[in-house]
């Protein structure tokens, strides 16, 4: 695409150090990073319509790079993604510039993405999408014994791949609790109810921005996305955050408590008393 | 408690240890009398205990657990309950979600002064994880334990 091009050139000459994108090599889609207006890799980069997360990438950029910008290429679950990650510290804005596109309706429709653009955007037209909730109705049809069941039989395709860990651009602890023996017990495929996947969806409250890479990873089909959709329903619901949404406002589970977090639990257990 | 019985309801307890671990300690000295089926986990504070460990503890095969801390506002630590009561309600409901009986998690404040409330959380917490019978849970006896028993 030209347009991708054009506006590659421009950040690269108006501030930016380099480019993080997309590319096309020989059929198959690849991170590429442009340093140079002039670099023959321009030809190659792509919109395309494969996803990537490269808030991933840019963590390691931007600590290995410590005095550059960048500028990047983001869909709307990126650039949530971007601003969940800077208030957990992992990058900074202010060395960014984003470059939003919005996904296609054919994209949005098939992502099921609650917001399938970025607050500014530089390419492609804006849709509505409407997030799916066949599955958490599913279950929530069923009754507790049921209901427990049903996610066993879920779990049990598990080839404990750690693929939606892998893809995940929330993911970015360098102890990953999955891998501690105390909690997963190694060797065991799949492993054991509840540990993994829970554990995972504990993590993923509060944090989760609903881009749906790791049920897309997946290769055992599992509804990943609908049990983390349904951790940030819980969120909102218990602690009034959603994540990916404001710059400003951090995740309740991340700080201790506030005036406004105390006044409510005391007046609470006045009540309970 | 008896070591293998199987039909023994078995409640792991999470106390804070400037409040709720000394309420149970005057529980204890002023003799109140109350259910012998509680496990006791010391702990600074309740703000420590990360949902893993409540996890971890109904993977290992508990059928309840209690976290047990100091009023709002009595905090040692100021504001460590605060954390507790943030991130109680969202593992109360994820685990509701996942189909475990909400029941079997309960989140109590018990000063050091209340041995008698203590008893009667540990009495009433009992009754309701009983009435829900054993974990889903709780791993079936494997050859190996039956041959270490």
């Amino acid at each position: 695409m030209s347009d991708l091009k054009t506006i590659v050139r421009e950040k690269l000459t108006g501030g930016a150090d380099a480019f993080l994108c997309l590319k096309n090599e020989e059929g198959t889609t690849l991170p590429a990073l442009i340093t140079d207006a002039d670099s023959p890799e321009l030809e190659l980069v792509e919109v395309g319509d494969s996803r990537y997360p490269l808030g991933k990438i840019l963590i390691n950029l931007l600590r290995e790079y410590p005095d550059k910008r960048f500028a990047v290429l983001v869909r709307g679950c990126d650039e949530r993604a971007l601003i969940e990650l800077s208030k957990l510290e992992q990058v900074d804005l202010d060395r960014l510039v984003m470059v939003g596109m919005a996904c296609s309706a054919e994209e949005a429709a098939a992502c099921g993405c609650p917001r399938p653009y970025p607050g500014d955007v530089a390419l492609g037209e804006k849709v509505e999408a409407a997030p799916g909730r066949e599955v958490i109705e599913e279950v929530e049809s069923l009754a507790g014994a049921d209901r427990m069941e049903w996610w066993k039989k879920q779990f049990s395709r598990c080839i404990k791949c750690y693929g939606c860990r892998n893809i995940c651009p929330m993911c970015f602890c360098k102890d990953c609790a999955l891998e501690d023996p105390h909690l997963v017990e190694p060797g065991v495929i799949p492993p054991e109810f509840p540990s993994f996947h829970i554990i995972r969806a504990l993590d993923m409250t509060g944090r989760c921005i609903d881009c749906g890479l790791c049920e897309e990873a997946c290769p055992a089909d599992i509804p990943l996305r609908s049990l983390y959709r349904k951790m940030q329903d819980i969120m909102e619901d218990k602690l009034e955050y959603r994540a990916g949404e404001s710059v400003e406002e951090k995740s309740p589970l991340s700080f201790l408590g506030t005036e406004h977090d105390i006044e409510k639990l005391e007046q609470e257990e006045r009540h309970g008393r | 408690m008896k070591k293998n019985d199987k039909d023994e309801i078995r409640i792991l307890a999470f106390l804070c240890n400037w409040c709720s671990y000394a309420g149970a300690d005057l529980a204890g000295v002023s003799r109140f009398q109350y259910p012998p089926n509680v496990l006791d986990v010391r702990v600074m504070c309740t703000g420590t205990i990360s949902p893993y460990f409540v996890i971890k503890a109904f993977q290992e095969g508990m059928d309840g657990v209690l976290i047990a801390g100091c009023h709002i506002g009595d905090c040692h630590y100021l504001k460590g309950n605060y954390m507790t009561a943030k991130r109680f309600g969202v593992l109360r409901e994820a685990l509701k979600f996942l189909g475990l009986e909400e029941g079997r998690l309960r989140l109590e404040w018990v000063s050091a002064a209340e041995g008698e409330k203590y008893a009667d959380v540990i009495r009433s917490f009992t009754e309701e994880v009983k009435a829900l019978g054993p974990s889903p849970l709780r791993k079936k006896t494997t050859a190996k334990a039956e041959v270490g028993a």
